[in-house]
């Protein structure tokens, strides 16, 4: 059993789960936004197949604290650059990134380079996803 | 529509601004409170059970709005889970092509400590919406039942939509939701059964006594496959408000809203109250906890708290 802290770990925060591009594979977006959602947070799915452009004006009409997208296209790099860029010119100021899906590890320094703040791999059980995304909303209100 | 020059919508500026509203606790809400402007939208409520079709309809409605000009704006509300106070908000998705308008707005909503079909700090959120010049504002309840009426002093209009098979729900509505609505919509009329509900409500609404003057809702059998039904209920709609502009009676309306803001207000007070209190407060006899509970709330009233400071804290 969990305890109440790490239950209500991400009360009151709102999350984007978004799919960007055009891979039409939801799963794991699903079970990412549910497992947060368990965690107490307010979690916005976009559907499948959305463009960078639209995700980030998603993220600033919705107000939320964090952007998760999940790639299992191949084009992370793309998408997740294109994302951030679009995001900084909304206005998104202050919005943490994390990506989740089949991320080869020699594209994970890349990633971090362009401030994506956690990478979750399917082999990543859930509540260390959770863990690592509540920890990085943390040190954003410090 | 004919409208003035306004100033592009700053999306950016409202998300935060919103975030911050919901987020502020019951105390320092009452400190930072939004001023209604002097021209407010044209505010919309859609509620109804859940599954009904509510954001496919006001997708539809948002679209004909937005064909004529006008800036909209929407508030989807869903539940929070008692449990953990996480929320799965997915009336977004239903949304379809509007969501890319340059004058279309759309918030998500968790109810958080709401128990009436709406969410916590509602009435200041629709008014900070009001700032950003919208022409219209659509209020998308969480899927209610029969007894989730605050919708009625938020909003000018509110329209109830039902679907087929739901004969028993128009039986259990007819004291509560189905009085205080205006506009009534049959949904997914292409299935069986919609005439027979549409009947059962025409019954239900033609046996009331209406005096003279008086708005008598419309029953409407709309289908997501038929844009002509759409435009019904868009015209039913644009009746509604024709007939309440010569009505006179904002007074009344915004007495109501007041009554609901301050309800509303202390109704998420009490909740954090009811949080704080150590359990084993509740082993206590009932006017004990009523005592505790009430001596805590009235400390409210001593508190000063410069609103610079506690005013939108983060509650978390």
């Amino acid at each position: 059993m969990t305890d109440a802290t790490q239950l209500h770990a991400l009360r009151g925060r709102r999350i984007l789960i978004a799919k960007p591009g055009l891979d039409g594979h939801d799963v794991g977006a699903k079970v990412i936004a549910l497992a947060l959602r368990d965690a107490g947070a307010e979690v916005i799915y976009t559907g499948l197949r959305k463009s960078p452009e639209y995700i980030a004006r998603v993220a600033v009409e919705e107000g939320v604290d964090a952007v998760g997208l999940s790639v299992l296209s191949g084009s992370h790099r793309e998408l997740v650059a294109d994302t951030v860029n679009y995001l900084r010119r909304a206005g998104a100021t202050g919005v943490r990134v994390f990506v989740g899906g089949t991320i080869p590890a020699e594209d994970l320094e890349y990633l971090r380079s362009l401030g994506v703040r956690g990478i979750y791999t399917s082999a990543m059980p859930l509540d260390d996803v959770v863990a690592s995304v509540a920890q990085a909303l943390a040190e954003q209100t410090t | 529509m004919s409208s003035a020059p306004r100033s592009p919508l700053d999306r950016a500026a409202l998300g935060r601004m919103l975030t911050r509203i919901a987020n502020a606790g019951g105390r320092a809400a009452l400190h930072e409170l939004i001023e209604p402007p002097a021209r407010g939208a044209r505010r919309i409520g859609i509620t109804g059970a859940p599954g009904t079709g509510k954001s496919t309809l006001m997708r539809c409605l948002a679209a004909a709005s937005l064909a004529q000009g006008r800036r909209v704006g929407v508030v989807a509300v869903d539940p929070s889970s008692p449990y953990s106070h996480g929320a799965i908000l997915g009336d977004r998705i239903r949304m379809g092509e509007v969501v890319g308008h340059p004058e279309f707005y759309f918030r998500s909503l968790a109810s958080r400590s709401a128990h009436d079909g709406l969410a916590d700090n509602l009435a200041d959120i629709l008014c900070a919406m009001e700032q950003h010049d919208f022409d219209e504002l659509l209020v998308e309840t969480v899927g209610v039942g029969q007894a989730e009426l605050a919708v009625r002093a938020l909003v000018d209009c509110v329209v109830l939509v039902l679907m087929p098979e739901s004969g028993d729900q128009v039986q259990a509505m007819k004291a509560g939701v189905l009085e205080i609505s205006d506009v009534f919509v049959v949904n997914k009329a292409d299935l069986p059964g919609a005439g027979q509900i549409a009947a059962q409500v025409g019954d239900v609404v033609g046996l009331r006594r209406y005096e003279a003057g008086q708005w008598v809702p419309p029953v409407i059998l709309a289908s997501q496959h038929d844009a002509a039904s759409h435009q019904a209920v868009a015209k039913a709609i644009e009746a509604y408000f024709a007939w309440r502009r010569n009505r006179n009676n904002e007074t009344a309306c915004r007495r109501a809203r007041a009554a609901y803001h301050a309800q509303s207000l202390i109704h998420q007070r009490i909740e954090e109250l009811l949080a704080e209190l150590p359990s084993a407060t509740f082993d206590l006899p009932l006017r004990e906890v009523h005592r505790r509970l009430v001596t805590r709330l009235s400390a409210d009233l001593d508190a000063s708290i410069p609103p610079t400071q506690e005013a939108y804290v983060d509650v978390r």
